[in-house]
């Protein structure tokens, strides 16, 4: 596990909502590999410096971003780990589809009942 | 039914009471694979053949790769206009064992980005509610 100050789970709703906008998936783009003071992540859109702390503020919510402080400036990174609950619910997406599937074949060509 | 994740690689399995040649076309026929995944489909099953299933907010849209019934389906899975999973973007493959008269049914997922699951929202937050329905 990564060095993380924040432990606490957060529900994979909360890091799906925060990942339901397009300038909030940008973000996390900006700072997946590399910290990002808030000036630099905002001077990449064209929002108002206080639409973009407010998905900020939201990606921190979700556990996404991690924040520290460098002198006046805070510099933000993506929280790797908090993507694992939803990588999780992604995973249940084919097993999910296949159950139907299943259940499908299985209707449609039911077996006869053995002697 | 297991599935497995790493790497950004999904393998998922199922156990079904049916031989391959029964399963198999539910792969390949617009008509039978929305019995159990989106709802309308267009299924072209012949290498370049175009594989797009429209499963209501998102259509998932690429091409077979490999057709050959009733053991193996490779098409390739991505949603149109979507910068980090564009069409061709990742590679599904099915493979069908026969178990006696049964058939035992590996799906690998490769070549996720992870940074594409905010687009699938809909969809998990859809399975997250039934799961958390399933669980109590």
């Amino acid at each position: 596990m990564a060095e993380s100050k924040q432990a606490t789970p957060v529900a994979p709703d909360a890091v799906l909502r925060a990942l339901a906008d397009p300038h909030r998936r940008q973000i996390l783009r900006l700072v997946r590999h590399t910290e990002l003071p808030a000036g630099q992540i905002a001077a990449n859109f064209a929002l108002t410096q206080q639409a973009v702390s407010r998905h900020i503020g939201v990606l921190k919510q979700a556990g996404l971003l991690t924040e520290r402080r460098e002198g006046t400036r805070h510099l933000y990174a993506l929280r790797h780990e908090a993507l694992e609950p939803v990588r999780a619910l992604l995973s249940e997406f084919w097993p999910d589809a296949l159950s139907r599937l299943k259940k499908a074949v299985e209707t449609a060509h039911p077996r006869p009942p053995k002697i | 039914m297991t599935a497995d994740i790493r790497n950004d690689i999904i393998i998922a399995t199922e156990h079904i009471k049916a031989r391959p040649e029964v399963v198999f076309p539910y792969f390949t026929d617009p008509a039978l694979i929305v019995a159990w995944i989106g709802e309308r489909a267009e299924l072209d099953p012949q290498p370049d053949g175009v594989f797009s299933l429209d499963m209501g907010e998102v259509v998932a849209l690429g091409t077979y790769t490999t057709v050959e019934p009733p053991y193996r389906v490779v098409f390739t899975w991505g949603i149109p206009g979507n910068d980090t999973l564009p069409p061709g973007a990742s590679t599904v493959e099915v493979v069908l064992t026969p178990d006696g008269d049964d058939t035992m049914l590996v799906l690998t997922h490769r070549g996720l980005p992870s940074a594409h699951i905010g687009y699938h929202r809909s969809g998990w937050e859809d399975r997250l509610g039934r799961l958390r329905a399933a669980a109590g």
